[in-house]
């Protein structure tokens, strides 16, 4: 194949370059959207470029980038998780339901610290993540039947929990000592608020995660091929358990943030978040099939879903509109990441020649 | 009792599969510091045996022994640590990561909990030059030919330091320079103290490259050698066998009746998928006659698989002319190819071929009812019909598919194409996977078909099934017709001297490759 190297034509390195470039494009479209976005929002909405939209922007944005990071491990793997939203429902239950209603043991009535229901909060929802990471790791059930089972399951048990009535005034009791919950959402670190912190703290720990760890490589592995990633003696079970336990813990932590933000815990919380998650993983280049994507690609996804939905509110775009708009943002989202692939398939052969591998 | 020069020893093995015996009471030798060659057709045994050594399958009985010690070993990783690795026949690769992700896939270098790259790199480099062939371990896997993507494999393997090498049809897929010097590179490994396995259907580079031979067939050892006592005949006879289809064998041939299917100039792209490319297809033209019997013999990675498939509209045809009975025939998708007659039995049944969800009724009725309703009766009593003529042994035909056994349900598959009246009847690889009986039954039933007009056009990579079923024998070498016999000049050594690509200038040194700035 040497030859074919020399041999290379001008008009070949010129569709090589724009090939390049056009899939280079491609893949940085989630930025490219998302600077758009920015630019058209400032421009129609003056008000939009504010400080305190801003901070209320980044709040919102925070929910919706949490959850896509978790998501974006599980699809990495070829997985999905539809059940992070009603996972979300039911943290904000069981803390809310710790809070006030305490828990019952020896006799009596135990209030038990913030801290503590917090922890517990987080083992319930792991429970979920657990069950997921069962069914599709081990009992080899299809990733959207499960999460879609345990969707219903978490919702109901969200709703069970308190008859599905809201469990108001999660701001503790000076006598029980439980004061303290709403600090999560509420309070303000270095002029930003709390949940933009963990999302950029969560952000880096899932990007060290992804790119340098053993496991995030497997991650990758199992979602690229999954035959190969086993004989390579991958433990492929394991790697799918771990990505769902993860977004389940993300879901907790959603879940805290709102009910923390609402000093109330309403056990419909977090309907529909699964879709923007996966939304806005799709819209950050990761791709439903696995083994292509990033965390970072995700967060920014997660922007460009926040930025819109509150630019169209700015704009005094009709609510249903705003409905549609996002359909088919995510619609497009998809669509192109299917053209991606297949442009890539196209112009493998360009790529390949001008590859320092020099195809012999 | 030990053998100093014996590494590894699989005893008494016996593997099962449903409905066939893969290995039947083998026992294998792997003689240290040489190439061991393993050598069988298609569905000997060989890749299971292969598979069980390196800790991919667990044998049903049966016992193994590294250095005379029993070895248990219970996935790829328990045999990595004991220094035996494989290089697999399907690229075991991991397209969207980059070389050095791929050699150290599973188990990574590691500072603290991080990867440690730059110790990785250097590792993946040294092993790469090591293979002789330098190359950028930051290159995603996905954009490395099929021959990179297998020394990946190799540098892996090298990488663990192992002292078992097992190559599972490594050239199957690689180009005559890829070829050359992966020999090179065998050479080199058994310089430095490797035992290597090596599994190919090339008889020039297994008589060039091997120390000593072993013959599988049909789930058993027939032959096992050392060099010296080897020669391409014993190879031929050992592998091909013979088995009672004389009746067949005796039966008239025809090669006079009217063209049926005239196909000239056919090309094909070459595949590039994930999983392999195969040789790209090049200006082949063949006839069939009426009633004639046409069978393709080839290697793995001929092109045998894509003429059929683009014949049945399965595969996209780049150029050239397809005419049946003197009409010029547009194929471009699968619906054109049967309206016209043209239906094809698929290689890989449970992929390509059977519904397991569906009942033996509705998997042979698939597609082939006309009209808007379904006609439960009718169907069911054409079905029947089908089923007594090709001797499908099933009590009940709503019985899932997956009831029956590989003969049955390729039975099954060969039901629905004639259930659609077909002109040509295009078969790839007919008896994959199948028992000696129903084989067979297979051969009458497609000799039987023949007889009454219908031509058939067959692709198989075994020598005794070509040499039973075919009229007229096209060999196809490197996505090119290399020979043509009748079936009265047929001889096993002439087809598959025919069917080997040439790759070794036997008396000159392998060129090392890899030196482009």
């Amino acid at each position: 194949m040497s030859s074919v190297v020399q041999s290379l034509t001008r008009s070949d390195r010129l569709a090589s370059s724009s090939a390049r470039t056009i899939l280079l494009l491609l893949r940085a479209r989630a930025v490219l959207v998302l600077v758009l976005l920015l630019i058209l929002f400032s421009v129609l909405a003056p008000e939009f470029l504010t400080a305190n939209n801003l901070s209320i922007l980044a709040k919102h944005v925070a929910i919706s980038a949490l959850l896509a990071i978790g998501m974006t491990f599980v699809i990495l793997t070829g997985g999905i998780d539809l059940s992070v939203g009603s996972i979300a429902g039911l943290g904000g239950m069981v803390a809310g339901y710790t809070i006030t209603q305490g828990i019952a043991f020896g006799g009596a009535t135990h209030y038990p610290p913030v801290a503590i229901a917090i922890l517990i909060t987080f083992l319930v929802c792991l429970c979920v993540g657990m069950l997921n990471g069962w069914l599709v790791a081990k009992a080899g059930v299809a990733p959207f039947i499960a999460t879609l089972g345990t969707l219903y399951i978490a919702r109901g048990a969200a709703l069970l929990i308190s008859n599905g009535k809201t469990f108001p005034n999660l701001a503790g009791h000076a006598e029980r000592g439980n004061m303290g919950f709403p600090a999560i959402g509420q309070s303000f670190f270095l002029g930003l608020p709390a949940p933009v912190w963990m999302m950029v703290a969560l952000f880096a720990f899932a990007w060290v995660v992804a790119t340098k760890t053993p496991f995030g490589r497997h991650v990758y592995a199992v979602g690229g091929n999954e035959r190969a990633a086993r004989l390579a003696g991958i433990r492929v079970p394991r790697v799918k358990l771990i990505t769902y336990l993860f977004s389940s813990l993300c879901a907790a932590l959603v879940g805290l943030i709102i009910a923390s933000q609402l000093e109330a815990a309403h056990p419909a919380t977090g309907e529909s978040f699964e879709l923007n998650a996966i939304a806005a993983v799709v819209l950050g280049g990761t791709s439903l099939m696995g083994g292509r994507g990033s965390v970072t690609g995700s967060l920014i996804g997660a922007f460009v879903i926040g930025v819109l939905a509150d630019g169209l509110v700015m704009l005094g775009v009709s609510e249903f509109w705003q409905v549609v708009i996002k359909g088919v943002v995510i619609v497009l989202a998809v669509a192109i990441d299917q053209l991606q692939s297949r442009l890539q398939a196209k112009f493998l052969p360009y790529l390949m020649r001008t590859n320092p591998e020099a195809g012999r | 009792m030990s053998y100093p020069d014996i590494i590894l020893e699989a005893r008494v093995v016996t593997k099962r599969y449903p409905g066939s015996v893969a290995l039947d009471r083998v026992s294998y030798r792997v003689h240290r510091n040489q190439v061991n060659v393993l050598i069988g057709e298609n569905g000997a045994g060989k890749s299971t045996l292969m598979r069980i050594l390196a800790g991919v399958e667990k044998a049903d009985e049966g016992q193994l022994l590294l250095n005379g010690e029993p070895l248990m070993l219970r996935t790829p990783r328990d045999a990595a640590a004991n220094g035996i690795s494989i290089v697999h026949q399907e690229l075991a690769v991991l397209p969207n990561l980059d070389i050095s992700e791929n050699i150290f896939a599973g188990r990574e270098l590691t500072r603290a909990a991080f990867v440690n790259r730059t110790g990785e790199d250097i590792q993946s480099n040294a092993a790469l030059v090591r293979l002789r062939k330098p190359m950028q371990v930051n290159t995603l896997a996905s954009q490395l030919s099929l021959g990179c993507r297998q020394l990946i494999e190799l540098a892996r393997a090298l990488s663990q330091g192992s002292q078992v090498l097992i190559l599972d049809e490594p050239t199957s897929a690689l180009s005559t320079t890829e070829a050359e010097s992966l020999f090179t590179v065998i050479a080199d490994l058994k310089n430095a103290g490797v035992t290597i396995i090596y599994i190919s259907h090339r008889l020039h580079e297994l008589l060039y490259l091997g120390d000593h031979f072993t013959v599988l067939r049909s789930g058993k050892i027939v032959g096992d050698a050392p060099r010296a006592e080897v020669s391409r005949q014993w190879i031929v006879e050992c592998m091909s066998g013979r088995s009672d289809t004389s009746d067949l064998t005796a039966q008239t041939r025809r090669t006079s009746g009217k063209p049926v299917l005239n196909v000239r100039g056919l090309t094909i792209a070459a595949s590039v998928g994930e999983e392999g490319a195969q040789a790209p297809v090049h200006d082949l033209s063949l006839e069939i006659r009426e009633g004639e019997v046409l069978g393709i013999y080839g290697l793995l990675g001929a092109g045998r698989t894509e003429v059929v498939e683009a014949l049945a509209g399965f595969r996209p045809i780049l150029s050239g002319e397809i005419a049946l009975r003197g009409r010029k025939l547009k194929i471009d998708g699968v619906a054109s190819a049967v309206q016209a007659g043209i239906v094809l039995v698929p290689e890989d049944r449970q992929r390509d071929g059977l519904i397991p969800e569906l009942s033996i009724r509705e998997n042979v009725a698939l597609a082939g009812s006309k009209g808007s309703f379904l006609s439960r009766s009718k169907e069911t009593q054409a079905v029947r019909q089908l089923a007594d003529d090709l001797n499908i042994a099933a009590r009940d035909l709503e019985l899932p598919v997956t009831a029956l056994s590989g003969g049955n349900q390729q039975k099954v598959l060969l039901a629905r194409c004639l259930m659609r009246t077909p002109s040509v009847l295009l078969l790839d690889e007919p008896t994959r996977g199948v028992d000696v009986g129903a084989k067979a039954e297979i051969y009458r039933i497609l000799r039987a078909l023949a007889q009454k007009g219908l031509s058939i056009l067959f692709t198989s990579s075994e020598i005794e099934e070509t040499r039973t079923l075919a009229d007229r024998v096209l060999v196809l070498c490197q996505g090119r017709i290399s020979a043509e016999f009748l079936h009265e000049e047929l001889t096993d050594e002439a087809l598959f001297t025919a069917a080997s690509p040439h790759v070794l200038p036997l008396e000159t040194t392998p060129s090392v490759s890899g030196h482009i700035a």
